[in-house]
This record gives structure tokens, sequence and C-alpha cells, in this order.
């Protein structure tokens, strides 16, 4: 599978992702910063790690000691962003239909904004929720460093259940660096997600959710009376799939939505809730451009 | 209730399959979804009504258990009990007579007498069967032991009464006939009870249901004109059949103009009888009784005459020269008598048009000519007839019954020669022992009559019997007469005889309706004569058209505008009573289960599709 193609790429290069309320660059980056005024002055050392820009390295500092040191100016500031897919079993959904898997968008999702951020020399970590364990990438920067994501990201699977409260608990206290975290879920969590995100936030975390949710799950049609199986869980439920409950339904999952984005504005969090059949492209250059978090 | 074919409920089984295949419809299938956390919530909403949900789940089973229960009952046929006047399978005779036509109930006695005969097919049970016949005129069977409500139900919707008086001897050797064919029937009358006549007893049991409440009815039960020295007298009779003296209008006019107007006082049940001078010329007349009080039945309150003296018929006699005829001709009532000579004749033909010829002892040409032909002494041979020869054996000795013989006194007629005439188309009327001395026929559409000897070789002519067998020759052959009679029944059968030459008969009824007779193409005569009033009749001639008078069509029925109604009615020995309501009928109640099974089958439709 290949996520990108080269003009896509070229596209996304055009892109910085903005961080409103996180300021904790230890590290010269691409960014330009927002305060006004500042001149360029020296700021602090600190290791080279891979995919550093080379320019940015203290060439005397590694005659003298052979050891690479990036020197970091106080107007430039890099960021770290985290993005953490959901690869829950629900996110395998649906099945029959590449062009609006869940997983797959999130996957394309994940992989652009993770590109957005190694050009703009920020310092990126990819995090796949799946269950207890969760696969992790980086931290790393550069851009060289995106067709590693991008073959990271193409291993993924999704299945089994995920407690996202538990999951982004957890990654709120092993946090080192807090910065901008991207969360790619479906929310299909019985559990909630509220908690979670209320601990990102306490250790500094600017939290963007993009709620990603296919068509069917949007308006699903009649059919009768079924059993419905939870392909996550296994939990089956009987339902008359009539005009009648599908338009409750879709009630229920509009004030659900409502729901979580109330809660998200309170908490000044990035809601963006997706739909499958949104051409990606789109949602990165618009929807996503709109919620403030990219520029 | 019963139940006419219980057996039907057995059908009621067919409860476990629709309940098994509703259990097995309920086995759902199974669907993968992303997640059922949206749905469960749903769920948990739509707990909140539970009771209503669950009712609405099984609703359309329950639905469809209603829609069979009403299937198998319909089909075990249920009924209730319902008094009736006559149970098992009747032989209905409805009175369609004029009398019938009587509104003194609403709208009239026929409606309210087929009303009950409704409700009598409505209590027929399941094996008995309906015969309905019309009693009119003439006897009319309008459904013959019929089952099927709906047939019998059209076939009485199609029945009317009719201004006519009833043929109850004919209706009762129908019905008779009608309940043989039942093992266990009844005979139905619904009448008002105006059931005259030889009534042969009837081979079942006969109810009576009397039709009607009043009696009052004032009729014209009499108009006609004669002449009477030297004037035309027109005499009119007012029967008053009701129960109280009544008042009323008589107006009178003559060939559509007002002749006079009188007040009538006629006593209950009496008959008031006038007379008027008329003029000479008058040829229609018509009466009208415009009542005071109550007068339940219209169809005899006019009445219409004519005077048969208004239409002169045209004779030519051709003679050498016979006293007699010239006597009797000029004699004979409403005969113009023209004389002619035969070299006269056989030199210009006959000249006009006449309705009647007289040949006597004169050879007929070929063709003969137009119009009715009375031939004396024939001569000769022509294509009506041939001469054979002289006979002298005279002495009657064969009579048929005939309207030309009507009246006459023959005695010891003495006929000195005669002639062998050979007619293969006309009827011996009198014979003598050598051959036929009255032969009598029709041919060509003519009448023709012939005497086969010369009256002055018969003491005939001094006899009594001479002019009335001339005016009854006359009257047959009728000459110019279209009709036989001026006045008929209606219903009657008026033959019509149009005079030669006529091309066509187009008769005017009284309601302005025309319909156009062809002679020799169809039968000429009419029986639709229902309605009472002037028939007017026209003739249509290669020349054009010019009247052909009238004829009239009265009620004139005792019988029938006598609308008592009778409390029994004497059948034979036996006087049959009013019925009552002593049988205990049927009223099947399938078709509304039928109905109700229908309308819960849609119910469950809309709730299925509704969801």
């Amino acid at each position: 599978m290949s996520l990108f193609d080269e003009a896509t790429l070229r596209k996304l290069e055009q892109l910085t992702l903005v961080a409103d309320r996180v300021r904790v660059g230890v590290m010269k980056g691409d960014r330009r910063s927002r305060k006004r005024g500042s001149s360029v002055e020296f700021a602090d050392y600190r290791n080279y790690v891979q995919g550093d820009d080379l320019r940015r390295l203290d060439w005397n500092i590694y005659a003298r000691l052979e050891r690479p040191f990036i020197k970091l100016l106080e107007e430039e500031e890099d960021l770290a962003v985290h993005l953490l897919l959901d690869c829950s079993g629900s996110m395998a959904w649906p099945p029959d239909d590449p062009e609006t898997h869940k997983l797959s968008y999130g996957l394309r999702l994940a992989g652009a904004l993770g590109h957005i951020g190694l050009s703009g020399g920020d310092l990126v970590q990819v995090v796949l929720l799946q269950g207890d364990s969760s696969r992790r990438w980086g931290p790393f920067r550069g851009r060289q460093n995106s067709l590693r994501l991008f073959q990271f990201l193409e291993s993924a699977t999704a299945v089994g259940p995920t407690n996202l409260n538990h999951s982004l608990r957890q990654y709120a206290q092993r946090a080192r660096r807090p910065g901008l975290i991207f969360i790619l879920s479906d929310l299909f969590s019985p559990d909630g997600y509220q908690d979670g995100l209320t601990a990102l936030q306490s250790r500094g975390y600017e939290v963007g959710l993009v709620h990603i949710l296919s068509p069917d799950e949007v308006a699903p049609e009649a059919g009768g009376d079924l059993k419905l199986v939870d392909v996550e869980t296994g939990q089956h439920t009987e339902i008359s799939l009539d005009q009648a409950t599908l338009a409750l339904y879709r009630e229920r999952l509009q004030g659900w939505q409502t729901e979580i984005a109330t809660h998200c504005r309170r908490r000044q969090i990035h809601y963006i809730p997706v739909v499958t059949d949104l051409p990606w492209d789109r949602l990165i250059l618009q929807t996503i451009r709109a919620a403030g978090v990219v520029k | 209730m019963s139940l006419l074919a219980p057996l039907a409920l057995l059908l009621g089984l067919l409860a476990g399959p629709i309940i098994l295949l509703y259990m097995l419809r309920l086995r759902r299938q199974e669907v993968p979804v992303s997640s059922v956390m949206l749905w469960e919530k749903l769920l948990r909403d739509r707990e909140a009504n539970a009771p209503w949900q669950r009712l609405r789940r099984n609703l359309l089973l329950l639905l469809q258990l209603l829609t069979l229960a009403a299937l198998v009952l319909a089909l075990t046929r249920p009924f209730w009990p319902i008094p009736t006047i006559a149970s098992g399978s009747v032989v209905v005779l409805l009175d369609g007579s004029a009398s019938m036509l009587a509104t003194d109930v609403e709208p009239n006695r026929f409606t309210v007498a087929t009303r009950e005969v409704e409700r009598l097919i409505g209590s027929l049970s399941g094996q008995d069967r309906m015969t309905i016949i019309l009693v009119g005129q003439a006897p009319t069977v309008l459904a013959a032991a019929a089952n099927d409500r709906a047939l019998l139900r059209q076939a009485l919707s199609e029945a009317a009464a009719l201004p006519v008086t009833a043929d109850w001897e004919a209706a009762f050797a129908l019905a008779a006939g009608a309940a043989q064919g039942f093992q266990e029937a009844t005979i139905l009358l619904i009448s008002d009870g105006g059931v005259r006549g030889n009534l042969p007893p009837l081979p079942a049991e006969v109810v009576y249901l009397p039709i009607g409440t009043a009696s009052e009815n004032l009729a014209i039960s009499a108009l006609a004109t004669r002449p009477m020295a030297g004037d035309l007298q027109l005499l009119a009779s007012v029967t008053n059949y009701g129960r109280q003296a009544q008042q009323t209008l008589l107006t009178l006019d003559v060939d559509g103009r007002l002749f006079d107007s009188r007040r009538l006082n006629v006593p209950a049940g009496e008959t008031t009888s006038l007379s008027w001078e008329l003029p000479l010329g008058a040829t229609a007349v018509s009466a009208q009784l415009q009542p005071q009080g109550e007068d339940f039945l219209a169809a005899d309150n006019q009445a219409w005459a004519i005077n048969q003296g208004g239409l002169n018929r045209r004779v030519l006699l051709i003679t050498e020269g016979n006293l007699f005829l010239e006597q009797i001709f000029t004699l004979l009532p409403g005969l113009t008598s023209f004389k002619a000579s035969p070299a006269a004749v056989a030199s210009q033909g006959a000249g006009d048009r006449f309705d009647l010829t007289i040949w006597d002892g004169v050879p007929l040409p070929d063709p003969p000519p137009d119009g009715d032909l009375l031939i004396i002494n024939p001569q000769g041979e022509n294509p009506l007839l041939r001469v054979t020869g002289v006979f002298t054996e005279t002495t009657l000795s064969r009579f048929s019954d005939a309207p030309l013989t009507q009246f006459v006194e023959w005695g010891d007629l003495r006929i000195r020669q005669a002639q062998q005439v050979t007619a293969p188309w006309a009827e011996t009327v009198i014979g003598g022992q050598g051959g036929p001395l009255l032969l009598a026929g029709e041919r060509d559409g003519r009448r023709v009559v012939i005497l086969t000897f010369d009256l002055r070789d018969s003491d005939l002519p001094l006899r009594i019997a001479f002019p009335i067998l001339m005016a009854n020759i006359t009257e047959w052959l009728n000459p110019g007469q279209i009709v036989e009679r001026h006045a008929y029944q209606p219903g009657d059968l008026v033959a019509l005889k149009p005079p030669p030459g006529s091309t066509a008969v187009i008769i005017t009824y009284p309601d302005g309706r025309q319909r156009t007779l062809i002679p020799g193409e169809e039968l000429l005569a009419i029986n639709d004569t229902w309605l009472t009033g002037l028939y007017q009749l026209t003739l249509r001639e290669p020349g054009g058209e010019r009247p052909g008078g009238h004829f009239a069509v009265n009620l004139f029925d005792q019988q029938e505008s006598d609308i008592t109604v009778a409390a029994a009615v004497q059948i034979g020995e036996a006087a049959v009573v009013q019925a009552s309501d002593k049988d205990v009928g049927q009223r099947e109640i399938w078709p509304w289960l039928a109905l109700a099974a229908l309308l819960l089958l849609m119910v469950e439709w809309w709730v299925f599709y509704r969801g």
C-alpha cells in the first residue's frame, strides 16, 4: 500500500501544523514563531537525533567534541506532534469497502499529519492504540523519516477492543514532551473518552479529536428484524430496523456528536467529525484547516 | 347464532402454521456492525415504552390471527334466526297490476311489495330456493328456483307494475307448476287482494301478504260515444270505490278543445253517469277527473273515446244493377258508397282508390284492383279464383264459427244455383252440399270474401240475415279501418291493417314517442300499449302522409280500480288470510365477516408497511 503519491506529498509539505496553546519547543524547528520582533538569539544546545536538519548542526562544537549538537535559537521553535490512532476492531469497518474503510482513512490522515509535522521540523510520534498494548513510532524529526513513517503505518491492523480512556490516560502519564496531539478514533468506546482527554489536557497537550465514522454508520439502511453483532466486542443486540428506528438512530447519532462537540468546545479541544466518504485531501486542506490546527 | 357449516371450524387449525411461521420469522438474521454502542442506547430509550413496543411487535400476528378467525367464521356460515312470513322454498306471486300503482303507501304499493320480497330474499337460507312470478297481464317468471340472492335481487329490480289487469288464473297455473319442483314449498301471494277468477287450488301452502291500507279511489269507469237520432251522444260514468263520498271535477275535451267541465258528487261505492250531446264531427273525446279528496290511483282518472263515425270509408259497387246491394250499402253506417257500371270500369278503370270494392257478377280484371274485395257471383278465371261450373245442391251443410256468421240466422235458406269456385287460399265459411257458398280469406295483403251465388237466385236478400251478414262482412273486411276496435285496455295486442298502397304506419304514443311499422316486413301489431291515452295513427303513402285515425287505451277495469285491500283471498274452497311472521328465517352474516377479514387484512398490510 502506498499512502500518498509524490504530488500529494508536495502539497502536504506546503502545510504547517499549528498549536495555539503549546510552547514547549526545546529545539529549533522550521516553525516561524508567533512572537513578533524577537531577534536571532542563541537559546540552547541539544543532542542531535536522527532526522534533524543538518543545517542546524553546530559544526564548531562537532569539530571540537566530535559529537553532533543542534543549536536552538529562541525565535524558532519546534513542536511535539503526537498522532494517536485508534486501532480497535471497530475501526476495521466497513470490511468490504476499502474506499470508506475507517482504519485506512485514519492511517492516511495520520500519515498526512505526520508528513506535515516531519516536513515542518516537528517532533512526530505515532502510536497505534490497540488493547492494552500499543505500537509506537518515533519520536522522529525531519522529512527524511516520512517514508519510514508510512511503512510503519502500512503495517497497522485493527483488531480487538480498546479502552480509549485507559489508553489515553496511560499515554498522558508517560508523556515526556507534551505538544499537539491528534486522536483519530471512531469513539466507539463504551467506557468513554472524556477522562482520557482531560488527562491529556492536564499534562499540557493541545488536543485535536478527529472523529472518524463511515457512511453506513451515519446513515444505516433498513433491514427488517436483525441481530446486530459488534465486531469489536462480540456483543449483540436484537432490533427491528424499520424507518422509525432508523430515524431515531440518526437522531441519536446527531445527539451524540453534538454532545462530543459541546464537551470539546468547553475544553478547547479541536473536534473534527469526519465521514470517510469525504475525500481525505479535502479533509486535510479544508476541514482540518478550518479547525485551525493546520495552516 | 348457529352455524350452517360447522366443519369449517377445522380450518381454524391454520392458526398453528401462522404462529409457527411467525416464530420462524422472529429468528433474526445476524448482521455484524462496527459497534452496537449507539444501538444499545437507542434500545434503552425505546424500552421506556416497552409494553407498547411488545404489543406492536405482536400486532401483526394478532391481526393475522383475527383475519383467520373472521375468515373461518365466515366459512362456517353463521346465521341469526329472524322471524319471516315464509321459510323454505318459496314461490312468490308478486302482483304487478294497475291497483298496485296505488299510492296509499309510500311510494306505492308495488315498491312496498318488492321490499317485502327483498326482505324474504335476505332471510333465504342455504338450500332454499325461490321463484318469483310477476303477475301482470301475462304472468312472467322473473327468477326460477334460484338460490343466488344477487340474481334474485337483480330479477326483482327489473320488475315493474303496469296499469294492466292481472291474469291470476295463468299466474296460479304457473305457481302450481313451480311449486311442484320444490319439496316443501310455500306460495306467497303479495298483492292488494284483487285476486279474482276461476282460480285452481294450489298444491302447496299459500300465504297471503296484503299490501296497502286505503281504498279511496275515484275512477272514470266508462266513456263512450254513440250516434242517436242524428246526434252524437257521449256517455261517461264515474265510480267512487272508496268509503267516503267524493267531490270531483270532470273535464271534457273534444278534439283537443275544452268542451265542458262539471262538478260531481259521487257517494261512496256508487257510480254517477252523465251524458252530453257532442258536435257531429267530433272524433276524439278525452275526460279527466280532478278529485278534491283522497284518490290513490291516478291511472283511472283519465279516459278517452273515439267516435267511430268520424271516419268514412269509401265503397265502390260494380254491378249491372242490384237493388239489394245498393240499398244495404247506403244504409250501413260509416260507409260512403259509389256505384259504377262494369263497362265504365272496364274502359276507365276504377278511378280513385277505394277501401272496398264489390264485384257483383262481374269478372275481375287481371291483376285484381287494390283494396279489400267482396266478390258476389264470381265469373271467369283470375289470379284469385277459378270458376269451374255450377252446382245446384245448395242445401247448407257446413257452418264454421267465424266472425262473418255471428248473429246470422240462416234458417232454410234457399239458393237456386251457385258457382263452383276453386280458391285454395280461402276458407269455406258456409258450404252447401255441392260446394262452398261463402268463402273468406286473405290474399296479397287484402281480405277477400266470395259469395258464390247471385243474390237474386236466392231468398237471402229477403231475410233478416242479409243486413246482418252484410254488416259482418263489411266489419270483417273492415275497409279503411286500420285498427279493428277503437278502444283497448293497456297491454292489449293491437293489430294494424293499413289500406293497400300504404308504405308505412306511424304510431304516435300518448307520450309523443313514435314507432314506424313497414307492411310486408314485420308483423303489423303492437302490444306495448301500457300507457293509457290516445294513440294516433298516420299512414305513409307514395303521395305523402295522411292521418289514419286514433285508438284509445283506457284502464276501465273495475277489478283494478277497486283498490280496497282484501283481508282474505278465496282460492278454490279455501280462504287464505293474512300472513304473520310466524316462520323462522335465517339471516346469514358471512358477508360481514368476509368484509371484516378484508378490513383486517388491509390494516395488517398498513401496519406492516408503516413498521
